[in-house]
């Protein structure tokens, strides 16, 4: 069974759980981590978006990183930072498009959304379900012969 | 003309001979790095236009051998004339002429040109009657000085690539591994490893290629034997090479030479060539399928590229600096690769071994050490030089007998091998057979080779403190036992030189010592403390009089001595002008003073002073 | 899968492992002062070193440098037995001898009950152990701006021939790794001087903000196929954008 996270900006609110309930997960001796979501305002009305890593499929922070600290889980589907390898060069926060390899002033130390390893935080406190972890059929690809 | 097939080696061989036999007297002149240094060249020049002048029937130039080191290097330049064995020493340029005209021309022997026996002043026609050769063994080194230096007709006249050709024609890789294994062949490059057990473990592992690489590093302070091979008989590494390459399947193989050893390249990379061009060396061998190249690395003037790893860093061409091998470098070595790496020596028994048979190689030396070894005899001793023993042969027999005793029949104190990785034995173990297993035990070295003979004027602490301060500056610098642990050692023999340490000192060298063998990376830092270890087991007493009571025995260390002028001093003046300090003051005829306040006890008045007046203490 | 004993311990390990890697997971503390996940293995500082021993070799033992020893069926490993744990004193004792003001260092030391050197200072003495943590990751990353020189006693870390190095992009890295910060580098205003280089910083055009240098930014795009734009906004402002966007296409999905 294959999950995807899905954000719905229609049905954010705004509250910030999803940050908090990040913070938290990402503790390291218990001092809370950087939130690696942030709902933001979307511009418009009452509408805000949820922005985190969209573990792009041609990733510009793999890209980027010359030590090779930065890998694509392929069961969860989220590009992990191996911290044990990390140089903290920052070229991974200076490349992604999206802003979502953040530097962690905290801890200092460079972090990005891994999907909490298969069941993300976020999503789990969400109260509105503007995030979700859903299972998905894939449909297999017709390969063209 | 190039060789297509073994038979055609053979009619070569059977036609050099024929010709060869036709040269009656040939004249060698010895054209090792010693003679060289001593001027052999212009001996040759001279020769060369003297024959070319004089015409002697049944005498030509082809009967003048340029050779390699004939090993009584200090009495050189040598000139030998066979069949008799005639021996010349210190020829000058001005005795060639004499030489063609009374003992070419006319079988007489010059006097003045004889070896004299200084143990009993007789004048020594024949080399083989020198105590310096006869009781050595020669088996690698035999070429030297018969041959000239890259002919490779001379090689082939003295059985040369015959082992190459049995190989190939009559034996598997096994068996000549087998045939290795069997002939009890040990590692010369120090630490004694069975060669055969290399070979076998390297040929097992499976790869798309095998290297051979012969470690020409000889980093040892005053050992030379390596470069004597290699300057004076560069086929016989070859041939062992390629005979290595065949029983572990390499196509490539590398010589890794010193940087000090221009010669050595120069002479291999001819040798290389001719060989090449023979058909013994290169793309199919003797119309074999069996194929292998050499190439010719230079070192990085570096003790530590000796060691195997980083010597492997170094041909790749990176930074010398070992690594862990806990996976070894037969398995993963040159370019990850498996590598079979021997020293200059073992490569040159390998042809003589497969040649004469592993059951007659067996029987030279003792069960455990089979075979001979080559050493570079220097320090206190009468007769230095490159010399070949029988392994089980004692110290007493090299020192004695072959080194003729020590320099103006002073006390034999000690004897160091093994360089800067051995140690220093003292008179006790005169008597210990020189193998690979005693001297381990004793807590010294084989090492390449180097062996150091001190009188009673050397200081051990001085010794340790020399080794230690090489070692400082040799070391990669890469792990700390060694790059601080050495450093600290060192200071601290400093420290007892100088008569500052404590008997605690003495206990805190030991254990650093420990540290520094179990903690240190490669064999230098592993070995590196040997000489100290070893003066402190044996030579304990003269640390104790340094530390205890502030007394340097052999009058070495500066800082524990002082210069005195007693009444032998007659007032010659000859010590006032070399001493740096103007220290020394006195009249004609009166007796002289130093003033302590002004003597850097450089020795430099006690060098000239020819009454013997001017006492150490 | 393999299976050794450390401490006394029964423990599984991947075949080809190293050592230390199994003894960090199984949260045995073993001193590491070269170990940096990103580069190969080097075994300089020596304080990795553990003793082991298997059934088979009659009470034999050996000590070797757990971030360099593949692990192997039946080994037994002890981390802290009488000799390593001299090894270790003796190692950090040489260490405070010639780098005597290194906090690090000093703390480490300290654990071990190290307090003060029981050698001769070193005269000049700086705080790079020569751990070649920062060559290496260097050479690593592709650059190969700076390396060791010289051997024996007096090697150091240094650009070539003592000059400004040519490829050095000013990325950090090195510093940063440094277990006893001994590379300086400072930043003034829209600078960064590392090795006597100075680097100009991209600045973030909606913000303001500094990022990485221009140097570094300009070899990511060339040889890492990145666009140059990407560099031009801070992370910050490139979230904003993204929220901006979302923000549109949801407002239209909300119209319709
Ligand atoms: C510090 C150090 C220096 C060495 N120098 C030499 C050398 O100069 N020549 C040499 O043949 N072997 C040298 N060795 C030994 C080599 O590492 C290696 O064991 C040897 O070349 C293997 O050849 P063998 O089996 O024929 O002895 C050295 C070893 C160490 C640890
Ligand atoms: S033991 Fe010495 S020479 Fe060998 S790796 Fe360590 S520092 Fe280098
Ligand atoms: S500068 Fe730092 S990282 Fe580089 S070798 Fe020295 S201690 Fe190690
Ligand atoms: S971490 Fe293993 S030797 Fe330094």
């Amino acid at each position: 069974m294959n999950y995807r996270f899905i954000v719905r900006p229609n049905l954010c609110t705004g509250c910030r759980t999803c940050e908090l309930a990040c913070s938290f997960t990402h503790s390291i001796d218990n001092i809370r981590g950087i939130t690696r979501i942030y709902p933001l305002d979307g511009g418009f009305k009452d509408l805000w978006v949820p922005v985190t890593c969209l573990q792009c499929e041609d990733p510009a922070c793999i890209k980027s990183c010359l030590v090779d600290a930065l890998r694509l889980n392929p069961e969860t589907g989220a590009i992990e930072l191996n911290q044990d390898i990390c140089v903290h060069c920052m070229a991974c926060v200076a490349a992604c498009p999206f802003g979502c390899s953040i530097f962690d002033k905290q801890h200092d130390i460079i972090v990005k959304c891994d999907l909490c390893g298969g069941d993300p935080a976020c999503a789990h406190f969400c109260p509105t379900k503007a995030l979700e972890w859903k299972p998905i059929e894939v449909k297999k690809k017709k390969v063209a012969i | 003309m190039h060789l297509d097939n073994p038979q055609q080696l053979i009619d070569w061989h059977d036609k050099i001979i024929a010709k060869q036999k036709k040269i009656k007297k040939k004249i060698l002149v010895c054209c090792g790095p010693g003679c060289l240094a001593n001027g052999a060249q212009d001996i040759i020049d001279k020769f060369k236009t003297v024959l070319k002048e004089k015409k002697i029937s049944g005498f030509t130039v082809e009967a003048l051998k340029e050779t390699g080191c004939h090993g009584f290097c200090e009495q050189g330049p040598l000139v030998v004339m066979e069949p008799k064995g005639l021996y010349y020493t210190k020829v000058k340029v001005k005795d060639v002429e004499d030489i063609i005209e009374q003992s070419i021309k006319n079988d007489k022997i010059i006097d003045r040109l004889l070896y004299n026996d200084p143990q009993t002043d007789k004048k020594i026609e024949r080399y083989q009657d020198i105590k310096f050769y006869s009781h050595q063994k020669k088996v690698v080194l035999n070429n030297l000085g018969n041959i000239n230096q890259c002919n490779i007709e001379d090689y082939i006249a003295n059985d040369g690539y015959q082992a190459l050709s049995k190989v190939i024609t009559s034996m598997s890789p096994q068996k000549v591994i087998d045939t290795i294994t069997k002939s009890g062949l040990r590692g010369r490059g120090g630490a004694g490893f069975p060669t055969g057990r290399k070979w076998a473990t390297c040929r097992k592992v499976e790869s798309d290629t095998h290297y051979v690489i012969c470690n020409g590093d000889e980093g040892d302070p005053g050992a030379f034997m390596d470069r004597a091979l290699m300057e004076g008989d560069p086929f016989s590494v070859l041939e062992g090479m390629t005979i290595a390459a065949f029983a572990v399947g390499a196509k490539q193989g590398y010589i890794y030479v010193r940087e000090e050893y221009p010669l050595a390249v120069v002479n291999l990379q001819k040798a290389i060539e001719i060989a090449n061009e023979k058909g013994l060396l290169g793309d199919n061998i003797l119309g074999t399928d069996f194929s292998f190249n050499i190439k010719i690395s230079r070192g990085a003037g570096a003790f530590v590229c000796g060691e195997s790893s980083a010597l492997m860093k170094s041909v790749a061409g990176e930074v010398g600096e070992p690594r862990a091998k806990y996976v070894r470098s037969v398995v993963k070595g040159l370019y990850d690769r498996p590598t079979v790496l021997n020293n200059v020596e073992t490569f040159a028994n390998v042809p003589i071994i497969i040649r004469k048979g592993a059951s007659w190689y067996q029987k030279i030396g003792t069960p455990k050490n089979s075979g001979t070894k080559a050493f570079s005899l220097v320090g206190k001793v009468r007769n230095t030089g490159l010399i070949e023993v029988a392994m089980g042969t004692t110290l007493r027999e090299i020192i004695y007998d072959i080194g003729g005793g020590i320099i103006d029949d002073r006390p034999f104190k000690a004897v160091q091998t093994g360089g800067p990785s051995g140690g220093c034995l003292p008179a006790s173990k005169l008597d210990l057979p020189v193998d690979f297993d005693s001297l381990n035990e004793a807590g010294s070295m084989m090492g390449s080779g180097g062996m150091i003979v001190m009188d009673d004027l050397t200081c051990m602490v001085d010794v340790a403190k020399y080794f230690l301060g090489f070692l400082v500056n040799e070391s990669c610098g890469k792990c700390v036992p060694c790059r601080e642990g050495l450093y600290q050692l060192h200071a601290l023999t400093v420290k007892v030189s100088e008569g500052k340490a404590e008997e605690a000192d003495l206990e805190k060298m030991e254990k650093l010592s420990e540290m520094v063998i179990i903690g240190s990376l490669c064999g230098l830092g592993k070995s590196g403390p040997n000489p100290l270890l070893s003066t402190i087991k044996y030579f304990r007493d003269e640390y104790m009089a340094h530390i205890r009571d502030k007394r340097c025995p052999a009058g070495v260390c500066r800082a524990l001595i002082t210069y005195k002028i007693t009444d032998a001093c007659t007032g010659c003046m000859a010590c006032i002008a070399p001493c740096p300090t103007n220290a020394i003051t006195g009249k004609k005829n009166e007796m002289h003073v130093i003033d302590q306040e002004l003597c850097t006890k450089c020795g430099a008045c006690f060098a000239v002073c020819r009454y013997d007046a001017i006492l150490v203490s | 899968m393999v299976n050794l004993t450390i401490n006394g311990r029964i423990v599984q390990a991947k075949e080809g492992e190293m050592l230390l890697t199994v003894l960090r997971r199984e949260k045995i503390d073993v001193p590491a002062l070269c170990h940096h996940e990103a580069v190969e293995p080097f075994g300089a500082c020596r304080l990795c070193t553990v003793e082991i021993t298997k059934e088979d070799w009659n009470g034999y033992s050996n000590y070797v440098t757990s971030c360099l020893y593949p692990v192997e069926e039946g080994l037994i490993v002890s981390t802290h037995s009488p000799k390593v744990n001299e090894l270790r004193k003796t190692i950090l004792d040489l260490f405070l001898a010639r780098h005597p003001n290194s906090p690090e260092i000093r703390q480490l030391a300290a654990d071990y009950g190290v307090f003060k050197t029981s050698y001769e200072t070193v005269v000049d003495g700086n705080n790079c152990i020569l751990c070649a943590i920062c060559t290496r990751i260097c050479d690593t990353m592709g650059f190969h701006a700076i390396s060791t020189v010289g051997r024996g006693h007096g090697k150091e870390v240094a650009p070539p021939l003592h000059q400004v190095p040519p490829d050095c992009v000013g990325c950090l890295a090195c510093a940063l790794n440094c277990p006893t910060h001994y590379i300086e580098y400072t930043f003034d205003n829209n600078y960064l001087t590392i090795w006597d280089k100075k680097f100009e910083l991209m600045v973030c055009s909606r913000c303001g903000k500094k990022t990485i240098t221009k140097e570094f930014a300009e070899y990511l795009s060339k040889h890492r196929d990145i666009p140059f734009s990407y560099f031009e906004i801070c992370d910050e402002c490139h979230r904003k954008e993204l929220a901006a966007t979302m923000g549109q296409i949801t407002s239209w999905e909300r119209e319709a």
